[in-house]
């Protein structure tokens, strides 16, 4: 029988904190608490941009924030955005303060928790042994979060398996990161098996979550819907099981499945705006445009004080206005807010193409061709487009007699697109619309022929074990569409197979960099693009290069 | 707004002047003279059964037909439980000798949700700090292969009637010490693994022994 040590005292007077909560009182009384710890280094913010834009001033070690924050953003926002903005590392400790004991379930599985939590009412004591209990884990883990930051996984998942073997009170903590660390490392079989581990002690939410997720990631998707499908039944708040189940059965062409499930997760929690524009992109593909409108309306309405607003958002829900003859509604979306498209070159680009799709349609020859005109001037700026947007640009210019600028717009969309009919469909559908049928189908033969050709190829090869030619020729199947992620993917893949086994081809280092960089933003959610991260770190430490984080391209697009 | 948003916000209104409440009567100091300290230290109890009581009201307004369902089961440290319901009898009561105790075979972990089990703890503390003579014990002990996490005191004891009704199962009075084994109990029992159900123990043992049982 042994006498518990009270909690190590930690020395608060060298450490920084920032206390989010709209109520002036509630920050006072956070402040004196602070104080009484000796933290007398205290950054207060009333509302989630205040804290965003702290963050990005100066470090901070401890951020303790209320789950209810007014003005549309709640705590847990707050915390994804810095975490997906990489403004606050694992190092940093993050408290959050919540009423709602619901908040427990919807963490218990969340992707991006926070490091613990306060139920209110609650007490100074409890709220310093929270934080010495949070401070006391960060020490724990400090090597193995810094090991996991350099790319040494190795070296993580060795700090990982001490604290497991050593009956450790942070064994499952071990195990979660542990976990999280082999599906980075791209090992989704031993993280499977780990998760498999946990569940065996007790069925908790989020090693269910993350076996479904190996799962996902092994194709085994029949298993993974299964799996979801329990678990979101058992814990309907779960919010990240319905956007991975929903993930899961658009993978397994159950795209109206899928739009049931993102409905389900919306209602939960409407307020995100990922999850939004998910339903909104699965509902227009399942020709719900009911739904879609919604949707999209709602990340348009409920996204403008988001970072992760895009130009595209305000595209879609115009596009779904023009689908319903509601021209005027489709002008309003882009009019309404033009002084924020004109802040980025991509807003300027969505700005031309939707006003010259609406006066195509309504007949507008001359106006529509002013504004192709405008848009073809933009795309030489470099503005970027999804494909969608750049097929609208294409049926404008084919009504407003730009034929050939058309032609080269669709022969863009589909050498980058020759794996999805959806798109290659919609570019013949323009053009059967307009009477020239018999002309796309050679633009897109041509344009999909040798990207179609050299993906085959380059897996054929690199499944036979030859990497040096398959690392060629995906190559070169990616510089045909250098906006395919698949593609890309592809390509980064088994180059950094072929540098792991022989350090003497790092010629195509920088070249495998870029192209994960590009496809990360085109896809920044795609199930394959962590593991390809952790693998090009991998081979940068082992070749002796020092790695950084992969680059957002363009503005932000982020209100103030 | 309707009824029920009324409602909501008035709730969220109360935990939130409670915190500031609890907060502010924390952050006064100590004097060592009884005049100021005694009244403060009651004052900042009363705050913690305020706050437990609330807590209560909004669990079983949520209960579904008599049992809790529980939020967050993961995976916990005993040894922590322990030393943070010690640390909240030490600062509620300066008087008593606080002991905090984990046995050897204790693991590492044990799944339990820790909210909760620290609302049934804190109200045994509470009435352990009540009736106590000069000690509590807070005690993490493994048997019959379950956690029993107790608040163990030097008092008289608990009533008999209170025990017989306990053992019976039956109802208590929904006052005072009844409200909080009653709470504790549905705690208990909605903690849940494979066939085994948690249990509420309590028992005179040259004092009151309150025991948690999870399985």
């Amino acid at each position: 029988m042994a006498l518990a040590d009270p909690a190590p005292a930690f020395d608060y007077k060298s450490k920084t904190a920032l206390v989010i909560d709209d109520f002036p009182s509630m920050r006072a009384a956070f402040k004196t608490a602070l104080a009484a710890f000796g933290l007398t280094k205290v950054d207060m913010a009333a509302t989630a941009a205040e804290a965003i834009s702290r963050v990005k001033r100066t470090r901070y070690d401890i951020i303790i924030s209320d789950y209810n924050l007014g003005g549309g953003r709640d705590g847990q926002q707050v915390l994804e955005e810095m975490r997906h903005l990489g403004l606050i590392g694992l190092e940093t400790a993050f408290l959050m303060v919540t009423a709602e004991s619901v908040y427990e379930r919807v963490v218990a599985a969340a992707e991006l928790a926070p490091d613990d939590y306060l139920i209110k009412p609650f007490n100074a004591d409890i709220m310093r042994t929270r934080l010495d209990g949070i401070l006391a884990k960060k020490e724990t883990f400090r090597q193995i979060h810094r090991d996991f930051m350099a790319g040494h996984m190795e070296a993580a998942l060795a700090g990982c398996d001490g604290l497991i073997k050593g009956r450790s009170k942070y064994l499952i903590d071990a195990m979660r990161f542990k976990g999280e660390v082999l599906v980075a490392m791209g090992r989704h079989d031993e993280a499977g098996e780990l998760y498999e581990q946990v569940i065996r002690m007790r069925a908790v939410p989020w090693a269910r979550l993350g076996l479904a997720r190996t799962l996902q990631l092994r194709n085994r998707l029949p298993e993974a819907e299964r799996l979801l499908v329990t678990l979101v039944g058992q814990y309907p708040e779960l919010v990240s099981g319905y956007d991975l189940l929903a993930d899961v059965q658009v993978a397994m062409d159950k795209s109206h499945e899928a739009q049931v499930t993102l409905k389900r997760g919306v209602t939960m929690s409407p307020r995100s705006v990922q999850r939004q524009r998910r339903l909104g992109q699965v509902s227009y593909k399942n020709q719900d445009i009911e739904e879609a409108e919604g949707a999209f309306g709602a990340v348009v309405s409920k996204g403008k004080n988001s970072i992760y607003l895009a130009p595209d958002d305000f595209a879609n829900l115009s596009r779904v206005y023009l689908e319903t003859e509601r021209g005027s509604d489709a002008l309003r979306v882009i009019q309404d807010n033009q002084s924020w498209l004109q802040e980025s070159t991509e807003g300027k680009l969505v700005a031309s193409v939707m006003t010259g799709l609406y006066q195509a349609r309504k007949g507008n020859v001359a106006e529509a061709e002013r504004h192709m005109k405008e848009a073809l001037r933009h795309r030489q700026m470099g503005a970027d487009g999804k494909p969608e947007l750049l097929l609208d640009m294409a049926e404008a210019c084919l009504k407003s007699g730009l034929d050939e600028q058309a032609a080269q717009l669709v022969s863009e969309v589909a050498r980058n697109a020759h794996d999805s009919e959806q798109l290659l469909d919609q570019a013949k559908r323009i053009y059967a619309a307009a009477g020239k049928g018999s002309e796309i189908d050679e633009v897109i033969r041509k344009a999909t022929e040798q990207v179609a050709r050299l993906s085959k190829e380059g897996a054929l090869l690199a499944q036979k074990g030859d990497l040096v030619n398959a690392t060629g020729t995906l190559l070169q199947a990616a510089q045909q569409a250098p906006r395919n992620p698949r593609v890309l993917m592809n390509a980064a893949w088994v180059a950094l197979r072929l540098m792991e086994e022989d350090a003497g081809q790092s010629q195509h280092l920088a070249e495998v960099r870029a192209l994960l960089e590009e496809a990360w933003n085109i896809a920044p959610d795609h199930p394959r693009i962590g593991g390809l991260q952790t693998k090009l770190r991998l081979v940068e430490a082992k070749l002796g290069f020092r790695s950084v984080p992969l680059r957002k391209k363009g503005p932000s697009h982020g209100r103030p | 707004m309707d009824d029920h948003d009324l409602y909501a916000a008035l709730l969220h209104e109360t935990k939130n002047h409670l915190v500031l409440l609890t907060l502010t009567l924390d952050s006064i100091p100590h004097t060592r003279q009884d005049a100021h300290d005694a009244p403060l230290d009651a004052a900042r109890l009363l705050g913690h059964k305020v706050a437990e009581r609330l807590m209560q009201a909004m669990l079983l307004y949520k209960a579904e037909a008599g049992a809790l369902r529980l939020n967050a089961v993961n995976a916990y440290s005993p040894e922590d439980m322990v030393a943070e319901m010690a640390q909240q009898a030490r600062s509620l009561a300066k008087h008593l000798e606080v002991v905090a105790r984990v046995d050897a075979d204790v693991p590492p972990i044990w799944f339990f949700d820790r909210n909760l089990l620290q609302m049934a703890l804190m109200n045994a503390i509470h009435n352990s700090i009540s009736y106590a003579r000069a000690r509590i014990e807070v005690r993490a002990a493994l048997s019959d292969g379950m956690l029993a996490l107790s608040v163990r005191d030097d008092s008289d004891g608990y009533p008999e009637h209170i025990l017989e009704l306990t053992a019976q199962g039956l109802p208590l009075q929904s006052n005072g010490t009844g409200l909080g084994i009653r709470f504790a109990r549905l705690i208990a029992q909605a903690h849940r693994n494979e066939e085994r159900e948690g249990e509420l123990r309590l028992y005179n043992d040259a004092g009151a022994v309150f025991e948690m049982r999870l399985p």
